[in-house]
């Protein structure tokens, strides 16, 4: 159960980074096209 | 923006609902789990294929440039995908059957579709004229789609294979699993399906902005 708990915890970071790397880059695109 | 939120949220509780929950097949143990992100990988590459065949056709009939773009970007996140479904379908090869490939038709029909796009991908970078290399690549990934449904679906069943075929849907073409996992995995459909979409938008708009960047200062 405590090795599911870590391997959860390192995808969920992953995840987590990718998601915000996402948001950030759609903000962007966001503004260029504004521009 | 509020489907970005859902689609963050929707992967974020499916990897939590996923490894908490004990593993959806007890003979399998542990590595059974992947299949809630093998299965989805693996439909986001056909939906990815298929967008890009509509794509090649919307270009074919109206010629607009932009859907020449929309048919190439689809068609390398199909690829990516494939790659993601392969490395993970491999991981459970190991586990399940000792080694990473074994040249079952799954793989074999998967290592073909990844060699069919490659080549389209090569296609595409082998021709400098604009308009030639809209209207082959188009014409390509249309004939290439045809195999799609072939090479995912029915070649794995038509032969025989160590990969499991009924794991979602029986004979009878019902849904055969227990209503939380059925539950999980339908999240997890719809959250990689949105994550598609989500990276496609961004990379169409990207490139929409690089090429109008390009069109304004051409020694960018």
């Amino acid at each position: 159960m405590s090795a599911n708990l870590g391997v959860m915890i390192v995808v969920l970071i992953i995840w987590l980074g990718v998601f915000v790397y996402l948001l950030r880059l759609d903000k962007k695109v966001k503004e260029l096209e504004r521009k | 923006m509020w489907w970005k939120i859902l689609t963050g949220v929707l992967i974020g509780a499916v990897v939590i609902a996923v490894f908490l929950m004990p593993p959806p097949q007890k003979e399998l143990g542990d590595i059974s789990r992947i299949f809630f992100f093998h299965v989805p990988v693996a439909w986001v590459t056909v939906l990815a294929f298929l967008v890009a065949m509509v794509n090649s056709i919307l270009y074919l009939s109206r010629k607009n440039p932009v859907y020449d773009l929309q048919a190439a970007i689809s068609s390398q996140l199909g690829f990516l995908f494939a790659i993601l479904a392969t490395v993970s379908g491999a991981i459970f090869a190991k586990n399940a059957w000792g080694s990473f490939w074994n040249w079952d038709p799954r793989e074999t029909s998967v290592f073909i579709l990844l060699l069919i796009y490659g080549a389209y991908l090569a296609l595409r970078s082998a021709i400098e004229a604009e308009d030639r290399r809209a209207n082959l690549s188009a014409v390509y990934s249309i004939l290439a789609f045809i195999t799609v449904p072939f090479l995912v679906f029915v070649v794995p069943r038509v032969f025989q294979s160590l990969h499991p075929t009924d794991t979602i849907v029986n004979s009878q073409i019902k849904f055969q699993m227990p209503p939380l996992l059925l539950f999980i995995f339908l999240g997890s459909l719809l959250g990689f399906s949105l994550l598609f979409f989500w990276i496609y938008n961004l990379e169409v708009k990207l490139n929409i902005l690089y090429k109008k960047a390009k069109e304004v200062n051409p020694a960018r």
